[in-house]
């Protein structure tokens, strides 16, 4: 190496060692600064050269805030959620309470308000298990209602429960019968594809007797299991005709037992209470002023759905009465079914069992 | 002096990455000490003075979050810079054996530097910090940082340019 060139490289790592040591006396000289300069120099370094990575932070830190308040409020609207839904439960309850009071108040003392208990296990659809039992006097074949109309029949009885079968039950018959007394029929269900979808289908009806829709459909009271007036349903279309014999038409039931939790069985003899003819038809809907004026026209009817309104209590005048339910067809009307023996109209057993078969 | 940009753009990488894993993402000590690993690996590219101002700024921006041992970062860094760019003049070092071993050593050296240079308040137990506390931190940076180097394709074991 030339003398020149050695020269320049001693010089060079002179240079860089001096700037070495220049270094850690100024390494030296931080340690030594007070806390002032320090925290000086530290408060510069933050807010110029690591000001983006304290950003960073910063916006993590506040994402992660976010997403615990989020989660938080997501918490805390879940809590007032479930709050409210148990508070309409509640108030569901009490409106179906109140009305169910108001029924049995209007009813007497033969309705005893039961509360359902459903088990959810497979195979139990169309059965109601009731806190109400042979200590209220349930019995078997007690009918089940509710504020909306008819729920289905007691099939067994214990102590302190009762099991109960709803419409849908493919046993289940009723014969039922118009406010005008125009017509009577028995109701069946259909099961459809769904619960939810479940029919229930009017038969027997006599062919020149035609029903519109929305023809509210009672119990007739025939038998000694169904006093007559609970309300079952409404005509919703004509099903099907057999020609010159009888029409059957599908119903909209009162009730849709499934979303039932509490009903009231009707305890004792049916008619106990009830006068020579009488029934219950004011309970549910509004009984027709002038019945039977015509076979075809639509009668106006309370609606059903909006179930049992107390201001809607008939005088005692007023149901029951044996003029409320003529039978407007001609007697030699050869269509009209005896309603005596055959209500149905299909050469079925009568309902002394009540309309069931 | 090595051409290879790619390994150099690494090098200054890995201070970048690790004050983003420790300041940006909050990790503290989950995050390996990605600057004594940038650091040593820069030094030996650099010149003794350059490396030791190389680490000095490195040190100090570290010291800007240690208020209670401000400086010691700076002058543990400037004399690992010291020692790295030195180390180029002791040993060639082109094997993986060598990077593994002055990686942890180097670290290593820096945690020692950093404890005997803090404060009483940030001193903790000399065995603890120097013989459990400082390997693992250097065994964690070092194989972060050679896996770093391998899986970018930074680290080639035959002579560069």
């Amino acid at each position: 190496m030339p003398p020149f060139e050695q020269d320049k490289f001693e010089n060079g790592r002179k240079r860089e060692r001096w700037l070495s040591i220049f270094f850690l006396l100024l390494a030296g000289i931080l340690i030594a600064l007070p806390s002032r300069g320090q925290e000086q120099v530290a408060t510069a370094l933050r807010a110029t050269v690591l000001s983006p990575f304290l950003l960073l932070q910063e916006s993590l830190v506040q994402t992660r805030i976010r997403a615990e308040e989020v989660a938080d409020l997501q918490a805390r609207l879940d809590a007032a959620a479930a709050t409210l839904a148990a508070q309409s439960t509640l108030r569901e309850e009490n409106e179906r309470l109140r009305e169910l009071l108001a029924l049995r108040e209007r009813a007497g003392p033969s309705f005893r308000s039961a509360s359902v208990l459903r088990s959810g296990i497979r195979g139990s659809e169309s059965m109601l298990l009731l806190d109400v039992g042979g200590r209220e006097g349930v019995e078997v074949n007690d009918p089940v209602v509710s504020a909306q109309g008819l729920v289905g029949i007691i099939r067994e009885v214990g102590s302190g429960r009762s099991v109960a079968m709803d419409w849908t039950h493919p046993d289940f018959r009723v014969s039922v019968m118009t406010l005008d007394g125009e017509a009577f029929g028995l109701v069946e269900p259909r099961s459809g594809a769904f619960r939810e979808e479940d029919r229930l289908i009017l038969t027997g009806v006599p062919y020149y007797t035609t029903l519109d829709p929305g023809t509210a459909l009672v119990t007739s009271g025939r038998g000694s299991v169904y006093p007559r007036g609970i309300l079952v349903g409404t005509v919703q279309e004509l099903a099907a005709t057999e020609a010159g014999w009888a029409r059957s038409y599908w119903l909209e039931p009162a009730v849709r037992p499934f979303g039932v939790n509490q009903v009231l069985v009707l305890t004792g003899d049916p008619a106990r209470g009830l006068g020579e003819g009488e029934g219950l038809e004011g309970l549910w809907v509004e009984p027709e002023p002038e019945p039977g004026d015509t076979l075809s026209a639509p009668t106006e009817q309370s609606n059903p759905e909006e179930g049992f309104n107390p201001d809607e209590l008939p005088t005692p005048d007023e149901p029951g009465e044996p003029d409320d339910l003529p039978i407007s067809n001609e007697p030699s009307d050869p269509n009209e079914p005896d309603a005596t023996e055959d209500p149905d109209g299909l050469g079925a057993p009568s309902s002394s069992n009540g309309g069931r078969r | 002096m090595r051409p290879d940009w790619g390994y150099r753009a690494i090098l200054v990488a890995l201070p970048i990455l690790h004050f983003t894993l420790h300041v940006g993402l909050g990790l503290e000590r989950g995050a390996p000490d990605l600057l004594a690993v940038g650091l040593l690996l820069l030094a030996r590219e650099l010149r003794m003075g350059t490396a030791a101002g190389v680490g000095f700024v490195l040190g100090l921006l570290e010291d800007a979050f240690s208020l209670l041992a401000f400086g010691a970062n700076a002058l543990a860094c400037t004399v690992l810079g010291i020692v790295g760019s030195r180390s180029r003049d002791l040993f060639v070092g082109e094997s993986v054996l060598f990077l593994v071993s002055y990686l942890f050593l180097g670290t290593w050296l820096r945690g020692a530097l950093h404890w005997l240079l803090a404060g009483d308040e940030v001193r903790s137990d000399a065995a603890l910090s120097l013989l459990v506390n400082a390997p693992v931190d250097a065994a964690y940076a070092t194989a972060v940082g050679v896996a770093l180097l391998f899986v970018t394709g930074a680290w080639r074991t035959e002579p560069r340019g």
